[in-house]
C-alpha cells in the first residue's frame, strides 16, 4: 500500500484550488445519484385487476389491501409507483414485471 | 358449481377443462414461440421499455441488450410448458405458474391483435373478430380462476421480509 503519514495520495488537487462552480457540479451529481429510483406500473385495458393485485403480492410480499390499493391507483389514475431504490434495484424490479406481463417503467424520483 | 381449477392437499393443481378447450389453447400457444423469436408486432406488449421516452433511450438500450434474451426465454419456456401439458389433468407448482405465465402472454397478444380497449363492447356474433373475441375472454376466465387459486396461498397481510 502506498502513501505515509501526513501526506494525501498523489493527485488530489487541493481543495481550494477549485473553483466553486465546478464543486456545486461535483455535488450536485452526487445528489442525482442519491435520488431514488421509482418503478410505475402504468394502466393497460388487457391484465385483469385480479392479475395485476396478484403479482404485486407475490413480487412484493405486500399485504392484500396495499396491493389492491395500488392496482386501484392504476386503473383509476392511470399509473401507480409500486417500489423504489437504487436504480440497480428498481431495474431488477421492473424485469421481474416484464416477465410476469406488467408494463412497468422506471424513472429517478424529482 | 365449484371452480374448474383447485389446488390438491398434495400440492398438485387440478384443470378441468374440455378437450376441445385443451386443443384450442394448445394451437394458440404452438404459433408464441415462433412470433416472439421473429419479434412479431403482436408480441411487441410482451417486451415494455423500461426507460420510456428519448431522454434516456441509451440506458433502453442497455437494458434491452441486459434481459431481452432472458426475457423471452421466458415467455417462451412458458408457451411450451403450457403446449407439453396441454392434456394432463393435473399440474405440478411450477407448471401451474407457467401456464398462467402463457396464459397471460396469450391475452396480451390477442388482446393487442383486436386492440382491446375499457368499456368495449362485445363484438356482434357476425362481427370478424367475434371468434377471436371469445378465446380472448375464455383466456380472462380461466386466468381469473388462476389467480383466485393462486392468491388463496398467498398471506393476506404480506410478507414481512419484503422483496423476494
Amino acid at each position: 500500500m502506498a502513501g505515509g503519514a501526513g501526506r494525501g495520495p498523489v493527485g488530489v488537487v487541493p481543495p481550494e484550488t477549485v473553483p466553486l462552480e465546478d464543486l456545486e457540479t461535483l455535488l450536485g451529481e452526487d445528489t442525482a445519484t442519491d435520488r431514488p429510483w421509482l418503478v410505475i406500473v402504468w394502466n393497460d385495458p388487457i391484465n385483469l385487476m385480479s392479475y395485476v393485485t396478484y403479482v404485486l403480492q407475490k413480487l412484493f410480499g405486500y399485504s392484500k389491501e396495499k396491493a389492491t390499493a395500488l392496482m386501484l391507483d392504476v386503473h383509476h389514475k392511470g399509473r401507480a409507483v409500486v417500489s423504489s431504490g437504487t436504480r440497480e434495484r428498481a431495474e431488477l424490479d421492473v424485469y421481474r414485471l416484464h416477465e410476469h406481463g406488467l408494463w412497468a417503467t422506471m424513472e429517478q424520483s424529482t | 358449481m365449484s371452480s374448474p381449477i383447485r389446488r390438491r392437499r398434495d400440492g398438485r393443481y387440478v384443470i378441468r377443462l374440455d378437450p376441445s378447450a385443451r386443443t384450442v389453447l394448445a394451437d394458440l400457444a404452438r404459433q408464441l414461440p415462433a412470433a416472439i423469436t421473429a419479434r412479431d408486432p403482436m408480441v411487441t406488449r410482451l417486451f415494455p421499455p423500461a426507460y420510456p421516452g428519448t431522454e434516456l433511450a441509451g440506458a433502453e438500450q442497455d437494458y434491452r441488450e441486459l434481459v431481452d434474451s432472458a426475457l423471452e426465454n421466458h415467455h417462451i419456456r412458458a408457451v411450451e410448458v403450457l403446449v407439453a401439458t396441454s392434456g394432463a389433468d393435473t399440474l405440478s407448482e411450477s407448471e401451474f405458474h407457467a401456464w398462467l405465465d402463457a396464459v397471460g402472454s396469450l391475452r396480451l397478444v390477442l388482446g393487442t391483435r383486436l386492440d382491446v380497449h375499457e368499456d368495449m363492447e362485445d363484438p356482434d356474433p357476425d362481427d370478424p373478430r367475434a371468434p377471436e373475441y371469445g378465446l380472448f375472454v375464455f383466456l380472462g376466465e380461466l386466468q381469473h380462476l388462476m389467480v383466485e387459486v393462486l392468491a388463496e396461498a398467498l398471506p393476506e397481510e404480506g410478507r414481512p421480509e419484503g422483496p423476494l
